[in-house]
């Protein structure tokens, strides 16, 4: 370091005169303000720093150094002050001279700034914004140097002054920036911003442009926001009124003016590509050099524009994207739409009523021949559409639940209400459970395990619309129990997994009894176990029958008791007279009814000319009586059979018709159905391709009649259910209005199914009747315990 | 001027006392003084290696300063401007600075100045704090007793001020 450079400044002032002080520190400063980047050296720092120190602290320091060091605690004047007067005449005199030093600052930047001003006319768009922005940087700079060399002053003067209250004084940085906003950002920012506006508009239209330069002034206008109230605190303020105002105004006067005129020359998708574009282009603005700020009224100013003017415009082309399935453009359209408030229901209702139609056009197409009707193709049917709209939903609109729900809207129509339930809407919940039935049933081709889980997912998405779901309940069950009774049920595992969806959607109650069929079968297994070993042990001279026994119980079992009379054959009577005992020894006091139209057996034939192996016949346990008899007599009359076996004419009629067509017995006379006066002969020359040969075949009719019994206890059952659901409310309530007790009632039953209010009232009336409900005064109804 | 010796040492820098002696100083340890903190902060990379000139410093009175810097190093960095209550209020002083301030008491008192000065918030407070106990439980004559005081009021002066500080008597 050369000594010419070293001493630039005059030597320290006399640290009494304001005049000589603040001379030297504006040398001191000018250096700092124009000529920074030639560098400072310390001893000029420290030159400024000890003025401003000297010039606060010349009363005070004279003061206390002698009054310590010296002992002369005189300050001069004869009328010597005490220490509490001393110390406030003291601070009294650093009052005033810092106000000196802090208006004389102020003078200084007021005087720089209106020499900024005068340049700054000398340019215009971005020269004026370089201009604006090198200034600022270096006044900036300048600032922070300065603050630090009067931290002297902002320590004590500044500080005393603001812990008085009062207005108007701020700490030396902070003057900075309110003058530079009083003395020159107001004369120049509405320039500033044009220049900035038309930068912006440049890049818009696709130049390239310099966009550090607006961070810049954004970071400048953010900087003087200055609470009037409170030094220490920034808002934002000023920000927003001469930047965020005037910039969200010319935002929307572009994008007002382009998408007009892009619109009347591009069709609606181009447009949604193009706001898209916009969009984005935006978002990516405020990142590169806007302030965070910005961003909420920057994204309503531009949906606005580009978005809600023109959504009556979009929304009339949705239709046309749905009916071409333009997916993307429908997923473009949810995007634009999801930014403005209310944008998308619309939108929700053109896409529940076109599913709907969707579902209806589906099943109209397969229900051309309703009697031939396969299940599976009227659920695939249903589920197909479904499907196709769940992926549109998830793909398109982003899976929001509010879609999702007019899915379900939709799909609840077209499943309850279509061409085939035009009878009813229990012919769904019908249909449904006899896929299922189907999926379930022992069949030749094997399905997999996890295909068929799959299915059976499916299966619960259709019953998740069904609203009869007791409908669905009684055919469940019953077929349950057919799979169950003759064991031909596909797997456990896909049972339970069943029964276990039904549970999750429904509750326990819905399932309970499928349940308590499940484990009457296990018992049974157990049971059967228990009397075979005590037949083992029981000294016998005949062999014993291998037979399995069922036990199940009456109030589970959609069963019913025999139609017909019946004397069961001698040969398993032993056997059945054995387990009812064993039976009855277990369990005191129950009864047992034997549904012999579920029994069954297998035969072997020792009579056959044409084959060295005997066959085995699979039978009714009715077909068994029947045959059993020949094992006495070549040939039985009707009547005999008749009063042998006690069966009426009509099951006994269906068990000889199937031996007959079978061959296993020859009628004479032969003629159309057996009768009275008719002879059954065995048939020594019987013949069949396979050794085992299934006679216990049920008949077309006999599939009808459940059919149709099944419907007719639903009506029955769903009376019932009402009449304990009102019990039910009414005893916990005690007392309620006709209309509520409707509205309730209502309320509870529809998981089940939709009850009618006049069949409500119908129960109601019975509750009436049979007295365990009252009329009250005034509509109302009472509970009668 | 010393412009033609030794550099200081890396992480060192030079300071010049009142009385023209030069001190070397670790940075970090000068750096105690938010005055010469701020400066270095300020000046950057293109001061490295100049004297630092204290101008209203002696050297006696730098070392004592500098002494209390390097014993304080670690402690947490002054928070700027914020006064907590606590530090204000309570005149307990720790040990070592109790020994450090056992000076006469025009050492004491150059040592407030100086850190006023050098902008040494923890060290000023030391010192007031140290004055304050060699006030308290004084009486008025023991106080120009021990400040070297001289009495210029008139007896109706010093009874109208007790009548006016009554309140504060210690009774």
């Amino acid at each position: 370091m050369s000594m010419t450079t070293t001493r630039p400044m005059p030597s320290a002032p006399n640290r009494e005169d304001i005049g000589q002080t603040w001379e030297y520190l504006q040398n001191g400063i000018s250096k700092i303000m124009i000529n920074l980047q030639e560098g400072m050296d310390m001893a000029t720092y420290m030159g400024i720093y000890t003025a401003v120190h000297n010039f606060c602290t010349s009363q005070k320091a004279v003061g206390l150094g002698n009054s310590g060091a010296v002992g002369q605690a005189h300050r001069g004047g004869n009328d010597t002050p005490s220490p509490s007067q001393e110390s406030h005449a003291d601070l009294g005199q650093a009052h005033l001279l810092g106000e000196d030093l802090y208006k004389k600052l102020k003078e200084y930047l007021n005087n720089h700034l209106h020499g900024l001003y005068e340049q700054s006319k000398g340019h215009a768009d971005e020269a004026l914004l370089a201009f604006y922005i090198r200034e600022w940087n270096r006044y900036t700079v300048a600032a922070k140097y300065i603050h630090h060399l009067f931290r002297y002053l902002n320590r004590h003067w500044v500080k005393r002054e603001m812990d008085e209250g009062k207005k108007n004084t701020y700490d030396v940085y902070t003057l900075h920036l309110y003058q530079w906003r009083t003395e020159f950002f107001t004369l120049v920012n509405k320039k500033v911003m044009d220049a900035v506006l038309m930068l912006v508009e440049k890049q818009r239209n696709g130049e390239t442009i310099e966009h550090r330069q607006i961070k810049q002034v954004v970071d400048s206008f953010v900087s003087l926001g200055l609470d009037e109230h409170d030094a220490t605190k920034s808002t934002l303020d000023t920000y927003r009124y001469h930047f965020e105002k005037p910039f969200l105004a010319a935002t929307e006067e572009f994008y007002k003016a382009e998408s007009k005129q892009f619109v009347a020359e591009n069709s609606v998708v181009e447009y949604m590509k193009k706001a898209e574009a916009r969009l984005a282009e935006e978002e990516e603005r405020v990142r590169m050099y806007l302030h965070n700020d910005i961003a909420l009224p920057l994204k309503k100013t531009c949906n606005k524009a580009l978005i809600a003017d023109h959504s009556a415009m979009l929304r009339d082309e949705f239709q046309v994207l749905l009916d071409n399935d333009r997916e993307e453009d429908m997923a473009r359209m949810y995007n634009l739409l999801s930014r403005i408030p209310d944008g998308l229901e619309p939108l929700r209702q053109k896409f529940e009523a076109h599913v709907r139609n969707a579902g209806l056009n589906a099943v109209a197409k397969v229900a051309s021949d309703a009697e031939k009707l396969e299940p599976k193709v009227y659920v695939e049917a249903l589920l197909e559409t479904h499907t196709r709209y769940q992926g549109l939903v998830k793909r398109a609109f982003a899976d929001e639940p509010e879609f999702t729900r007019s899915l379900d809207n939709a799909c609840r129509e077209f499943v309850n209400r279509n061409e085939i339930c035009k009878a009813g809407s229990s012919k769904s919940p019908e249909l449904l459970a006899k896929y299922t039935d189907v999926l379930l049933r022992k069949s030749g081709a094997g399905v997999e395990e996890a295909e068929l889980d799959a299915t059976l997912t499916q299966i619960m998405t259709v019953f998740k619309y069904i609203e009869d779901k007791d409908v669905f309940q009684k055919f469940y069950s019953r077929m349950l129990a057919r799979r169950l009774v003759h064991s031909n049920s596909s797997s456990d595992d896909a049972e339970t997994s069943m029964i276990s969806k039904l549970k999750e959607a429904c509750g326990f109650e819905y399932t309970n009894k499928l349940q308590r069929m499940f484990q009457d079968m296990q018992i049974s297994k157990d049971l059967n176990t228990g009397f075979r070993e005590h037949t083992k042990g029981l000294q016998s001279e005949k062999q014993p029958l291998d037979s399995t026994y069922s036990i199940l119980g009456t109030s589970f079992w959609p069963l019913t008791p025999p139609n017909t009379t019946f004397n069961p054959p001698a040969e398993i009577q032993t056997d059945i007279d054995r387990f009812t005992l064993f039976y009855k020894n277990k369990h005191e006091g129950r009864k047992l009814s034997w549904l012999w139209q579920l029994c069954k057996g297998e035969l072997k034939t020792g009579y056959c000319r044409q084959s060295k192996t005997p066959f085995t016949f699979q039978v009714s346990v009715y077909q068994m009586a029947i045959l059993l008899m020949f094992n006495s007599k070549d040939a039985h009359s009707y009547d005999d059979i008749a009063s042998v076996t006690q069966l009426t004419s009509e099951v006994l009629d269906a068990a000889l018709g199937i031996l007959l067509k079978a061959k296993v017995l020859l009628m004479k006379p032969e003629g159309e159905k057996p009768g009275p006066g008719k002879m059954f002969h065995l048939n020594y020359d019987f013949k069949s391709k396979k050794i085992r040969v299934n006679l216990n075949v049920g008949t077309k009719t006999e599939q009808k009649q459940e059919e149709a019994d099944t419907n007719k206890t639903i009506e029955e059952d769903r009376q019932m259910v009402l009449q304990s659901a009102i019990v039910r409310i009414m005893k916990a309530r005690k007392k309620m209005k006709h209309n509520l007790l409707i509205t309730e009632c209502i309320t509870q039953i529809r998981s089940r199914f939709v009850p009618k209010v006049s069949d409500i009232k119908k129960c109601i009336e019975i509750l009436l009747d049979k007295e365990y409900l009252e009329r009250l005064e005034d509509d109302e109804l009472g509970y009668l315990a | 001027m010393g412009e033609s010796e030794a550099p200081p040492a890396a992480n060192y820098i030079r300071l010049q006392s009142n009385d023209n002696v030069k001190i070397d100083v670790e940075k970090a340890v000068a750096e105690r003084s938010l005055l010469i903190k701020n400066m270095l902060e300020d000046l950057g990379p293109n001061a490295e290696g100049q004297t630092i000139p204290i101008p209203n410093v002696t050297e006696p009175v730098l070392r004592k300063v500098i002494e209390w810097c390097e014993h304080h190093r670690h402690d947490p960095p002054a928070t700027n401007e914020d006064e907590s209550d606590n530090r204000k209020k309570t005149t307990d002083i720790d040990e070592w600075d109790q020994k450090f301030m056992q000076v006469d008491q025009e050492m004491l008192f150059e040592i407030i100045l100086a850190s006023n000065y050098l902008d040494i918030k923890a060290l000023l407070d030391v010192g007031c704090k140290t004055v304050a106990n060699m006030i308290k439980g004084k009486s008025p004559e023991e106080i120009r007793k021990t400040f070297n005081i001289t009495n210029d009021f008139t007896p109706e002066e010093e009874e109208q001020i007790r009548r006016e500080n009554e309140w504060a008597e210690d009774r």
